[in-house]
């Protein structure tokens, strides 16, 4: 079995509530260095929440509630917002998936990295620029003393991600959590845009956390990938592991409503009826149970753990002995 | 003729310019060549992809084809019944036939109008129905796009996005149009959301007939629902085949780096496929380059390409292909 080093970065228990409702549940996961962890599900799941109160960026209405997260032996949960403010961006930074609502429409996008560069480091202005230089050829500019003086407008959606994608990594931090980085994208941009990534990944050894909705990316980029549900995480695997055997409902039939090269042509998808449950209609027990084909009586009333499945595989639900039956269902 | 009945879209040589007069302040704005010649004929319940990145013009040709949009020259025709040049009567006649759902439900549904008084509309407007008839009619469409009747008297936001999706449809579908043009329909809604809505328009077609222009950059979800696929950059189509040809044999470059772009759901093939990745972006439309529009990001380029623009041409297999070098 392959040894995982020591985590870089982990989430332990954490708990995000919002209006007394637990939207972020008591999700754990861990990511070693230079390896990237995706966090998939659909809208409402928490995939979000659980990105900003990694940074202590959560909005005025949500609170963490429980919960740490630790980088290395630090826990950041325990330090001040002066604290948190020296930390963000320099050991662990976010990027979004609106590059151009992100980035300041008045200030040159070469100031803009500079300046985060010089928010951490003592330096004169003429070394933060040089970086910053430096830091545009690095992600793949052309032409890069040119742009340096060019403000967002003057750039195209691919270009002002790799701007924010520049000021995220211009002190070099260990962590970038990039929260849908390549949805508002191109097809051809986005290719780009992830094989950069994998490049810093590779060259630096930086850690991502990625957010996603599109299965695709995850198995283009992702080591780990853990699937969340209403605030739960439904499963957590290795990449290649979870594509191949899902041990998890939800997790079966979302990969089977993806259109496949093996169907046949018009053939009917298959789909998960419902809807995602909101944060009042959470119930005692399993979260999916309302639209899970192999739901009885116990999974509407006892929550399940995540068991291990072996191989840093886990899983929440009380019937993988049953995943045959959704075969058949997605079939 | 039979054949011609059967054709509910006909495009010859559809071109679309903006700007190039004097601008307010006597600027002469450059020419934005949108479109640029286009042909296309699309048949009863046929689905046909229409596939291109942002700026290719995908969007500015389904606004020409429902008459929002006059070209600067070329033919329209719908069910055989010419748009460009009709007289407003004539016009509104037409549109019966050809209807838009757009990707944001959301943004295409009046918050403050019940999906029964939005779907009831056109109805309303060319009198077809009214009272009890009109009602019935509303049920009747709602039940089609498998939602319920007694969901008439609710309003967008007590609806779930796909539900939006589905009464978007509903209302599309109201008129009984020939062709329906959905413009990227299912990439706003959740994966597990978008199968119930690719489900709903294919059995939609099966049941009544009607013809998609499916405008979309997902290539999965083409390989899907597609009959035949065009794909269109910098304003003119540089392929087109059948959905089996188009897949099992991409041919223009451009096309195969889309191909290769987008990331399949399946770890082992994404790792393991040949990358063939675009350097730099779409030229802008007010500035395309000579000869080949695509020889500036093309990896086969030679010095013909920047000077001579390939025509799409025939091959062998049935697809149709404007490169030099295929």
């Amino acid at each position: 079995m392959e040894i995982h080093p020591r985590p870089l970065l982990s989430v332990e228990g954490l708990t995000v509530e919002i209006a007394g409702a637990n939207v972020v549940d008591g999700i754990s996961f861990s990511v070693a260095p230079g390896k990237v962890m995706a966090l998939v599900g659909e809208s409402g799941c928490g995939k979000s929440l659980t990105c900003y109160a990694m940074l202590g960026l959560l909005p005025p209405a949500a609170r963490r509630s429980g919960g740490h997260i630790r980088l290395d032996d630090r826990d950041l949960t325990a330090l001040s917002q002066r604290d948190m403010r020296k930390t963000r961006g320099k050991d662990i930074s976010i990027i979004f998936q609106e590059p151009s609502a992100s980035l300041d429409p008045l200030t040159t996008v070469g100031a803009q990295i500079a300046a985060a560069y010089r928010t951490h480091h003592n330096v004169p202005r003429a070394e933060a620029h040089a970086r910053a230089r430096r830091m545009l050829a690095d992600v793949g500019i052309p032409d890069p003393d040119r742009r340096f003086h060019q403000y967002p407008f003057e750039l195209s959606g691919g270009m002002c991600q790799r701007i924010m994608i520049s000021i995220a990594l211009i002190c070099s931090p260990r962590v970038l959590v990039a929260d849908e980085p390549t949805t508002a994208l191109d097809v051809t941009i986005q290719a780009q845009i992830l094989d950069l990534m994998k490049k810093l990944v590779a060259e630096r050894g930086t850690s991502i956390v990625i957010i996603t909705h599109d299965m695709g990316v995850v198995a283009d980029i992702a080591d780990d990938v853990a699937v969340m549900y209403a605030g739960r995480i439904a499963e957590i695997a290795p990449v290649q592991t979870l594509f191949e055997k899902p041990q998890h409902p939800y997790t079966a039939l979302l990969l089977a409503s993806i259109p496949k090269l093996s169907d046949a042509p018009k053939a009917d998808l298959a789909t998960i009826e419902g809807r995602v449950p909101t944060p009042n209609e959470f119930g005692a027990g399993c979260r999916f149970a309302d639209r899970c084909p192999l739901a009885t009586e116990k999974c509407r009333a006892e929550q399940p753990p995540l068991f291990d499945r072996g191989g840093g595989h886990r899983s929440a639900c009380w019937h993988i002995d049953r995943m045959a039956e959704i075969r058949e269902v997605a079939a | 003729m039979i054949d011609n009945l059967q054709i509910v879209l006909e495009l010859k040589d559809v071109a679309v310019h903006f700007g190039g007069r004097a601008g307010l302040l006597g600027s002469s704005g450059a020419v934005v060549k949108a479109v640029n010649g286009v042909d296309l004929e699309i048949r009863k319940a046929e689905t046909v992809a229409l596939v291109g990145e942002s700026g290719c013009g995908k969007s500015t040709l389904s606004n020409t084809i429902v008459g929002l949009q006059a070209p600067v020259s070329g033919s329209v025709k719908i069910g055989g019944d010419e748009v460009v040049g009709a007289d407003r009567r004539k016009l509104n006649d037409i549109r019966r036939k050809v209807q838009m759902i757009f990707q944001d439900p959301a943004l295409s549904l009046n918050p403050r109008s019940t999906i029964g008084a939005t779907i009831a509309e056109p109805l309303i407007v060319r009198g077809i129905a009214r009272g009890k008839a009109l009602k019935d009619r509303v049920a009747e469409l709602l039940t089609q796009v498998g939602l319920r009747p007694e969901h008439a008297d609710r309003y967008p936001h007590q609806f779930s996005g796909g539900q939006r999706q589905r009464v978007v449809i509903a209302r599309a579908l109201a008129l009984e149009p020939d062709l329906l043009i959905c413009d990227e329909p299912v990439s706003a809604l959740d994966v597990s959301v978008r199968a119930q809505i690719l489900n709903l328009l294919v059995a939609l077609q099966q049941r009544m007939g009607v013809a998609y222009l499916f405008v979309s950059h997902d290539l999965s979800v083409v390989r899907h629902i597609c009959d035949r696929v065009v794909v269109m950059y910098l304003g003119r189509f540089v392929e087109m085949a059948d959905r089996d040809t188009f897949f099992a044999n991409p041919k223009h470059p451009y096309t195969r780096a889309l191909m290769s772009a987008v990331p399949e759901a399946d770890p082992i093939a994404q790792r393991s496929k040949q990358r063939f990745i675009l350097q730099g972006e779409l030229p802008s439309p007010a500035n395309i380059p000579s000869g080949c529009a695509f020889h500036t990001r093309c990896p086969l380029a030679t010095e013909i390409c920047s000077k001579v623009r390939p025509e799409l041409t025939p091959r062998p297999d049935g697809a149709s292909v404007a490169c030099h070098h295929v």
